[in-house]
C-alpha cells in the first residue's frame, strides 16, 4: 500500500514537556510549532515517526557492532 | 572559467585518457563538486565552479591526466568524499576537479605485516565491513566516518575521534604512491620502505605530503595500518554543574594513563543548551547540568573493563553525576550524525530556520581553555546579536594529541549560519567573526586547526602568521614541486611563492 489516511495516523495533540519542546508520542520530543513559523512543520503519519525511531535504534545497535565485539555497561559493572 | 580548460583539444585529450563517459562538463556534475558542508557563499556559487570533472579509475590515468594540466597550465583540484569543513576541495580559479571515487578498490590486505593497500577513493566504513572478517580495523574515525574517502583524509591531514587511543590519520597512513604536480609517481614513507613504520633515512617525506589541501599533488595509493578489532568499547558521559569542575575533571580523565582511552571530550554550558534545546538525550536532564565531560575507551576486555572501572571512578570523584548507558552508549553511537541529519538553528527571536554548520577547529594547550572559551563566545554574541543570521551552537574541547592525549586540545565553537540570507554584507560579517576567532586562537599560542585545515577565507590568510619562518620554507617547496602552480592553486597563500 503506497497511500494513508492522514486522518487515522494523526498524532496525538502536543504537550509541552520542556521550554520550547512538545511531546505527541512518547519519547519523540518535537519542536514546539510557534517556534517554526518561518519553516513549517510538515504533517508526518504515526507510522513515519514511529518508523524513524526504529531505525535510529536499529542504527545505533549498527554502529556498537561495527566497532567493537561488546559494548561495556557502567551500570551493570556497578551492579556487580 | 578557464578558456583553455575547456578547449576542444584539453576535452578530446581527456577522454583518451579516461573515456568519453568519465569527463563530466553538465551543469548538475560541476555545480555538485563546487563546495563542501562548510557554510559556503551561495550567492557567490558561480566563482568555484570548475571547468571539467574527471572521474580516473587508475594511478597512471592520474599521472596522465596532470602531465596534460601541466603541460597547458591548467589548475586540478583533487577531490573525496567532499565531505571537508575548509574548502580544500572547493575551487577557487576554476579548472579540472579530479574526483578520485571511482579509485575505490582494496589493493592488498596483508594480515602478517599489518597493512592494508587501498586506492584512495574507498570510504572507512566500508573498508572496515571488509576488515571485519580478517579480526582486524583500519582505526580512523572522523565525525565524517559514513562518507569521508581516504584520499580526502590525507589530503586534509584528518583527526580522529579515537585518535588518544590509535592515532590520527597521519600515524594511521604508513606510506603513499604520490602523483606530484609534474605527473611522476611516487612512493613516500618512512624510508623507502612501503611497510615500515619507522625510518631515518632521509627526509620524512610522508608527513610533508599529508595535509597540504592538495596543493603538492595527489594521493594515488596508500599503505595503511591495521589494528586488532577492539573486544570491548566502552563509552561514560558525566554531567557536571559548573564549567570550572567539568574543565578539571576532564584534565584528570585526560592525565589517567590509560591505554585504552580512546578520546575525553568536554561541553561547555553553550553546548549544553543548544543540545537541551534540540537533542532527545539532553531535553529531558534536569537545569542543573551545566557541562558534560564524555569519555570513549577502546582494546580488549581484559584491559577496557578495569580502564571502565577507573574512568567511572574519576568521574565521580572530580564532580560527575553519571547520566546513565542510554544516554552515554547512545549519544557515542550518534557521533557521526553531523553528517547525517539536516541542521537547524534559532534566529534571535526562538525562530527555527535551517543553518549550516561552521566548526572552528583550533588546537588550543589545556591552561588556554576558559580564556579562549570566554573570549570567543563574546566575540559570536556580537556577530548574532548585530546581524541575525547567526547561532552559537556552543563549544566543545576534545583531546587532540594522539597516544597523549593530555596537554592540548581540539577547540570547536560551532556556530550555525543562515545561508539563504547571506549577501556579500553578511559574508564579509561571518568572514570578519572568523578572522577575530582566529586571532584569540594565535593569542593563545594555538594552531588555526587540528583537523580541517587552513584553507578557508578567515583561516588563509593567518597562515604566514601562524608558520612563521616554515612559510617561507613552504613556499620554495611548493614552486620547486609544483612550478606551474597548478595543484589547487589559491589555497594556503600559497600563491604568494610565485610573486618574484
Amino acid at each position: 500500500m503506497f497511500g494513508f489516511r492522514l486522518q487515522a495516523e494523526r498524532p496525538p495533540e502536543p504537550r509541552p514537556v520542556a521550554n520550547g519542546v512538545v511531546m505527541r508520542l512518547d519519547d519523540v520530543y518535537e519542536i514546539d510549532p510557534d517556534r517554526m513559523q518561518i519553516i513549517a512543520q510538515q504533517s508526518m503519519p504515526v507510522s513515519d515517526t514511529l518508523r524513524i525511531v526504529d531505525s535510529r535504534w536499529e542504527h545505533l545497535a549498527w554502529m556498537h557492532d561495527h566497532w567493537a565485539d561488546n559494548v561495556l555497561s557502567a551500570e551493570e559493572e556497578q551492579a556487580d | 572559467m578557464s578558456v583553455v580548460a575547456r578547449s576542444d583539444s584539453v576535452v578530446d585529450e581527456l577522454q583518451a585518457i579516461l573515456g568519453a563517459d568519465h569527463v563530466l562538463t553538465n551543469k548538475s556534475s560541476l555545480f555538485n563538486r563546487a563546495r563542501v558542508p562548510a557554510p559556503f557563499p551561495v550567492h557567490r556559487w558561480d566563482e568555484h565552479i570548475p571547468d571539467i570533472a574527471v572521474l580516473p579509475e587508475t594511478a597512471e590515468q592520474v599521472a596522465e591526466i596532470v602531465k596534460l594540466a601541466n603541460a597547458n597550465k591548467i589548475p586540478v583540484v583533487p577531490r573525496a568524499g567532499g565531505t571537508g569543513l575548509s574548502d580544500g576541495a572547493v575551487p577557487v580559479v576554476g579548472g579540472i576537479l579530479l574526483d578520485v571515487k571511482r579509485m575505490n578498490k582494496i589493493l592488498d590486505i596483508d594480515l602478517v605485516d599489518r597493512t592494508v593497500t587501498v586506492q584512495p577513493g574507498i570510504n572507512m566504513l566500508k573498508l572496515n565491513e571488509e576488515l571485519r572478517r580478517h579480526g582486524v580495523i583500519y582505526p580512523d574515525d572522523p565525525a565524517s566516518y559514513p562518507c569521508s574517502l581516504v584520499g580526502g583524509r590525507i589530503g586534509t591531514g584528518g583527526w580522529s575521534l579515537i585518535g588518544a587511543r590509535y592515532g590520527h590519520t597521519r600515524d594511521l597512513v604508513i606510506s603513499m604512491q604520490v602523483c606530484l604536480p609534474t605527473g611522476e609517481l611516487i612512493e613516500v614513507g618512512d624510508g623507502g620502505g612501503r611497510k615500515i613504520r619507522k625510518s631515518s633515512t632521509g627526509f620524512q617525506l610522508k608527513q610533508l605530503f599529508m595535509g597540504h589541501q592538495g596543493s603538492l599533488g595527489i594521493t594515488t595509493e596508500a599503505t595503511l595500518e591495521l589494528v586488532p578489532r577492539p573486544e570491548a568499547e566502552f563509552a561514560a558521559f558525566f554531567g557536571y554543574p559548573d564549567y570550572e569542575t567539568a574543565y578539571k575533571s576532564t584534565g584528570v580523565l585526560a592525565k589517567s594513563g590509560l591505554a585504552s582511552l580512546a578520546g575525553v571530550v568536554l561541553f561547555d554550558e553553550w553546548k549544553v543548551n543548544y543540545l537541551r534545546r534540540d537533542d532527545e538525550a539532553y531535553i529531558p536532564q534536569p537545569s542543573e547540568l551545566r557541562c558534560v565531560v564524555a569519555v570513549a575507551a577502546y582494546g580488549t576486555l581484559a584491559e577496557t573493563r578495569p580502564a571502565s572501572q577507573v574512568i567511572m571512578a574519576i568521574g565521580k570523584d572530580t564532580g560527575g553525576n553519571y547520566l546513565g548507558d542510554e544516554v552515554s552508549q547512545g549519544d557515542w553511537a550518534s557521533r557521526h550524525d553531523r553528517y547525517a541529519t539536516p541542521l537547524h538553528g534559532r534566529t534571535p527571536e526562538g525562530q527555527v530556520v535551517p543553518m549550516s554548520w561552521h566548526c572552528e577547529d583550533a588546537a588550543i594547550s589545556y591552561s588556554a581553555l576558559p580564556m579562549v572559551r570566554e573570549e570567543w563566545h563574546a566575540i559570536a554574541k556580537r556577530y548574532v546579536d548585530d546581524y541575525g543570521v547567526f547561532d552559537d551552537w556552543g563549544m566543545f574541547a576534545y583531546t587532540n594529541g594522539a597516544h597523549k592525549p593530555w596537554g592540548d586540545y581540539l577547540v570547536e565553537i560551532d556556530i550555525g549560519i543562515w545561508e539563504q540570507r547571506l549577501d556579500d554584507a553578511m559574508w564579509d560579517a561571518w568572514v570578519q567573526c572568523k578572522r577575530e576567532i582566529t586571532e584569540v586562537s594565535l593569542k593563545y599560542g594555538g594552531s588555526i586547526t587540528a583537523c580541517h585545515g587552513s584553507t578557508r577565507e578567515g583561516d588563509a590568510e593567518f597562515v604566514p602568521r601562524e608558520m612563521g619562518g616554515g612559510f617561507d620554507v613552504m613556499k620554495k617547496i611548493k614552486r620547486a614541486l609544483d612550478p606551474n602552480n597548478i595543484m589547487n592553486p589559491g589555497k594556503n597563500c600559497l600563491d604568494d611563492a610565485y610573486e618574484d
